[in-house]
């Protein structure tokens, strides 16, 4: 599903050139779940972003379902990310303004569902989630855990075979933080590919591979042969 | 998806209610003016239009210049609309003249109403055929076919009958002639460069004038309308016209007089010629009115521009995940318009209240009858909308591309900042709205001093006290000694006179011919008709020679008085000189007694110009050109001396209408066009000022809430209210210094520009300038101050806590 091939991402400002990744190459394959570790500044957001079409490598190539994507730009991005790819943010990430049912709602409005199919399939997702007491209220008036599950449910509302997910349970308490791990374990086991980046231990046991990054290099790739 | 923004636009704008508030109110009152005079420039540009044949009807219009003196005239001879038919039958399809005896006012009576009626005019039989009226009695076609039919309007109809049927009865013209009415038609529309209550047939004159309509090509005071067959241009037939000057024009005048044709739609805006039958508007107003206009709804949408913008903070999280999650960028810039729009729209109907609750008002200040009516029609309903759009659209696009322009990554990880970028053009919007503000701030004032100037300048008379009393064809004339001397014998009264026109205000032309000119060359001069003591009532100077002596027998008949301008004109050297300079005119010899210092006989749009005063001997000449007795009073009781001055009138002239005005009143009455504009101008750019505060206002007020954290630390550090009020004021003061320096060179030209159409002008006054720059300096600091007040209020800990 995805292949990186000498992935190098080089910030530069008027003074500094930092080099956030340096030459990083891997394979992930569709269903697999990958964390990716590390100390902060090692290159895991950058990363993340790059594997998630949000931002393009200074070098390299990344092959995203037998596309070349490295040079993609904004709007074959666009049209990629959302068919095929769902988000989970470390704070959310939620539209104060919408309800729970119309941030979930978003994405299929994008890939132009129609209203009754997108109606459904919302409540439907809501229930998995069991957010669905909820959806009429705005973000404001949930608490961390909800509103990450409300999070959880956009980023697989349309169904895409690859989930990012950025520090998911940074912002939650552990009973929280286990909920929402649970479901993205369960979204695995469905089939869907996961590449989660976080300092936790703990949430990394959720994963069958780590990927641990340190100056921009990957040092280790650690396959578990369990599955918890 | 469409649902979807709307809701997320309806709760952004509740959810801001301070920049919603300033967006929509700002853009309302935008609008609201923007609508209004919309209402009045349609109503200025639709004159005249109702008459079907409109385009082919032309009014002939001569220049008379007789090296520098004579006269542009709206009417022409009697003579000239029958020839013009005669010669070029190919061309017209018919002629129309209007006539009125150069009387402001005809005495109308019906059995014991008596009304001076200042609209009654005589026509060719074919008026109706050219001008389209509707008719509620009588037919069109034959209305005005026999002497002394008169066809009257709905409105004189009630004034005279009430609700009875009108046809068929008679009125008395001017104690000798009975004029029948043949038609009624509805009230004219107030869009005609002229209206009229009683039209009457031109074969009424021709009796009047013992069967034969005047032959001669020099009197002009006929408004003679043509109207062109299909397919003859304008031009075609102004191509003939020099040709027809020399051919019928008398010898001695051919070679200053030029004809030529101006559009009956183009009356009302652009003719300002002499003889016209009522003053006309400006287009040179018109258009600065909609400038003011336009650029208030532009200082609205910038007010929309620089909230959207500076509080796009707000709204990364929305637009960084639609990112994320696949919207495109062509999508988040229509739902940023849509959100635009719906404001605007909002705005709208917020707009159309405000121009429902203001119309009758701005009736009053532009003396017209406008409604909102004109939208219901299909054309100017799509009109309206568009402007909405329009407006929406201007607001929005840039804060639309601005918003849309945001990359996911960084607005999601929180290392949203205002770009530099649109934190300038932010900068660049304000310093717009003030350039423009203060521009109007000094334009408004300038045009008020000038009025003032107008009103109050040294016209070489005094207009103070002095009353005009009407007596058109009225025995007082022919008594007019006995009348003045009971005048005078009240202690009030310091001088009576009569005249031929409102000095001041108009005067006609009479043919001269100077000592020294060729037999076959006359010359036309403005002049007036006057009577003795005219000098003495007006306070008027003479600096050579004397006034009209009532004992010297021969004035009279052959003495004339100059201005100093003749003397110049002639070339005569000095005042001294012109003594005793002879003119041949109509009557006779005339010689020059006395040079006069000049006066404005007419507005001061323009120049003092040669001038003659002449009285008249004759008792036929005295009755037919004296029209108004002009008294001088001692200004202790106007109403006692008024009283008097009419009991006076009843006793000279019993039945007659006494009717009277002040002459400083008729001087007013000149400026009016002035009046209004000023009048507007103050308002819109009160208006200007205001919105441009809102916006200021919601910027400081965003700008403060940005740096809430700042401000509590900078005051849990020991800063005070002047601390925070320097800070802040430096980042908006020097924008509006900026705004001082480009508005004031910009204005200065296009003032100096306006100023030199006036003859008479003040000179630009510096203060202005400064008044500006303190008006807009204080508004910008009294926010800065009310904001900053306000944020301190608050808590600092409480603040800092919620950071």
């Amino acid at each position: 599903m995805i292949k990186a091939e000498k992935l190098t991402k080089i910030f530069r400002t008027d003074e500094v050139e930092t080099t956030a990744l340096n030459a990083v190459s891997f394979e992930i394959k569709e269903g697999e779940f990958v964390a990716i570790m590390g100390p902060s500044g090692c290159g895991k957001s950058t990363l993340l972003n790059i594997l998630g079409l949000l931002d393009n490598p200074t070098s390299g190539t990344y092959t995203f379902l037998d596309h070349e994507v490295s040079k993609s730009n904004e709007r074959q991005r666009a049209n990629l990310r959302k068919h095929n790819i769902g988000f989970v943010f470390q704070n959310f990430n939620l539209i104060d303004e919408l309800t729970v049912f119309e941030n979930v709602e978003l994405p299929l409005i994008y890939l132009n569902m129609a209203n009754r199919e997108r109606r459904e399939r919302v409540n439907e997702v809501l229930e998995q989630m069991q957010i669905a007491h909820r959806a009429k209220h705005f973000p404001l008036q949930l608490s961390g855990g909800q509103q990450q599950r409300v999070a959880v449910a956009r980023a697989v509302i349309a169904m895409p075979s690859l989930i990012l997910a950025d520090e998911p349970t940074g912002n939650l308490d552990s009973a929280h933080g286990e909920e929402v791990m649970n479901l993205l374990n369960e979204l695995n086991i469905s089939g869907t590919t996961i590449i989660m980046v976080t300092h936790s231990q703990r949430d990394a046991e959720y994963s069958r591979r780590v990927i641990r990054l340190f100056d921009g290099q990957i040092i280790n790739e650690n396959i578990k042969k369990s599955i918890i | 998806m469409y649902l979807n923004q709307l809701k997320i636009a309806c709760r952004n704008i509740f959810k801001h209610k301070i920049s919603s508030i300033v967006n929509m109110f700002g853009l309302a009152i935008g609008l609201a003016s923007f609508i209004l005079i919309l209402l009045y420039v349609v109503d200025e540009l639709s004159y005249d239009k109702q008459h079907k044949n409109a385009d082919s009807i032309y009014r002939l219009v001569s220049i008379s210049d007789f090296e520098g003196v004579g006269e542009e005239s709206a009417s022409a001879p009697f003579p000239v609309a029958p020839t013009l038919m005669n010669e070029y039958p190919g061309m017209i399809e018919r002629v129309v003249r209007i006539f009125n005896f150069q009387a402001p006012r005809s005495l109308i009576q019906l059995n014991d109403k008596v009304y001076n009626e200042r609209k009654l005019f005589f026509a060719d039989s074919n008026f109706f055929q050219m001008f389209d009226y509707n008719f509620i009695y009588g037919d069109p076609q034959i209305a005005l076919n026999e002497a002394f039919a008169v066809v009257i309007t709905h409105e004189t109809a009630l004034k005279y009958f009430g609700s009875e049927n009108p046809m068929g009865k008679v009125f008395r013209y001017e104690g000798n002639f009975d004029l029948k009415v043949t038609g009624v038609i509805e009230n004219i529309p107030s869009t005609s460069h002229f209206t009229w209550d009683f039209m009457a047939s031109m074969s009424s004159v021709k009796t009047m004038f013992r069967g034969k309509l005047p032959e001669t090509w020099v009197w002009n005071p006929c408004w003679t309308y043509i109207q062109l067959k299909q397919d003859v241009k304008q031009a075609q037939l102004e191509t003939a016209f020099p040709e027809f000057v020399k051919k019928f024009y008398y010898d001695a005048t051919k070679a200053s007089i030029r004809l030529y044709l101006q559009k009956l739609t183009d009356i009302h805006l652009f003719s300002h010629l002499d003889y016209e039958i009522e003053p006309n508007g400006n287009n040179s107003y018109v258009r600065i009115l909609s400038t003011i206009a336009i650029f208030l709804l532009i200082i609205a949408t910038i007010n929309f521009m620089n909230l959207s913008t500076a509080t796009s903070g707000s709204r990364t999280t929305e637009i960084g995940m639609k990112k994320v999650i696949g919207a495109e960028k062509w999508q988040l810039v229509i739902q940023f318009l849509g959100e635009a729009l719906i404001i605007s729209f909002l705005a709208l109907v917020l707009a159309i209240l405000m121009v429902e609750i203001g119309l009758p008002y701005f009736n009053v200040l532009a003396n017209k009858q406008l409604d909102l009516y004109l939208f219901l029609d299909p054309f100017w309903f799509v009109i309206l909308i568009l402007i909405g759009i329009v407006t929406g659209l201007l607001s929005g696009l840039y804060p639309a591309f601005y918003l849309s322009s945001f990359q996911p990554l960084r607005v999601l990880k929180g290392h949203f900042r205002g770009s530099f970028r649109s934190g300038m053009a932010r900068k660049v919007l304000v310093v717009i709205q003030f350039t423009i503000s203060i521009g109007l701030i000094i334009s408004t004032l300038t045009a008020f001093d000038q009025l003032h100037f107008l009103r109050n300048a040294n016209l070489g008379f005094n207009k103070d006290a002095v009353v005009f009393v009407q007596v058109t064809r009225n025995p007082i004339i022919q008594r007019f000694e006995s009348f003045k001397n009971e005048l005078l014998a009240n202690p009030d009264i310091k001088a009576v006179t009569s005249v031929d026109d409102i000095f001041g205000v108009a005067h006609n032309t009479h043919e001269f011919r100077p000592e020294g000119v060729p037999e076959d060359e006359w010359q036309f001069y403005p002049a007036l008709v006057v009577d003795h003591d005219f000098v003495k009532t007006f306070d008027i100077q003479i600096v050579a020679g004397r006034d009209y002596d009532r004992n010297n027998k021969t004035d009279a008949a052959n003495a004339m008085l100059i201005n100093e301008a003749m003397v110049k004109y002639m070339g005569w050297g000095s005042n001294e000189n012109a003594l005793g300079k002879k003119f041949k005119s109509l009557g006779g010899e005339e010689r020059v007694i006395g040079v006069f210092k000049d006066f404005n006989a007419t507005s001061l749009h323009t120049a003092a110009s040669p001038f003659v005063l002449n009285i008249k001997e004759d008792d036929r000449a005295r009755f037919f050109f004296l029209k108004f007795v002009a008294i001088r009073i001692a200004g202790n009781d106007d109403k006692k001396t008024l009283a008097f001055i009419e009991k006076t009138f009843n006793q000279f002239a019993p039945g007659r209408p006494f009717e009277y005005s002040f002459l400083s009143d008729e001087l007013n009455k000149q400026y009016i066009e002035e009046t209004r504009l000023s009048r507007f101008s103050l308002g819109l750019t009160i208006l200007i000022i205001f919105v441009a505060g809102l916006g200021l206002f919601g910027l400081v007020s965003y700008m403060i809430a940005q740096r809430n954290r700042e401000i509590c630390i900078r005051l849990t550090v020991g800063a005070g209210i002047k601390d925070m009020f320097v800070l802040f004021a430096k980042e908006y003061l020097w924008l509006i210094v900026l705004s001082n320096l480009i508005a004031w060179p910009v204005s200065w030209i296009i003032l100096h520009r306006w100023l030199e159409n006036f003859a008479y002008h003040i000179n630009l006054n510096i203060g202005y300038f400064v008044i500006a720059a303190l008006v807009s300096v204080m508004m910008t600091l009294c926010i800065i101050l009310w904001r900053t007040i306000s944020a301190i209020r608050s808590n600092p800990l409480k603040a800092l806590r919620w950071e």
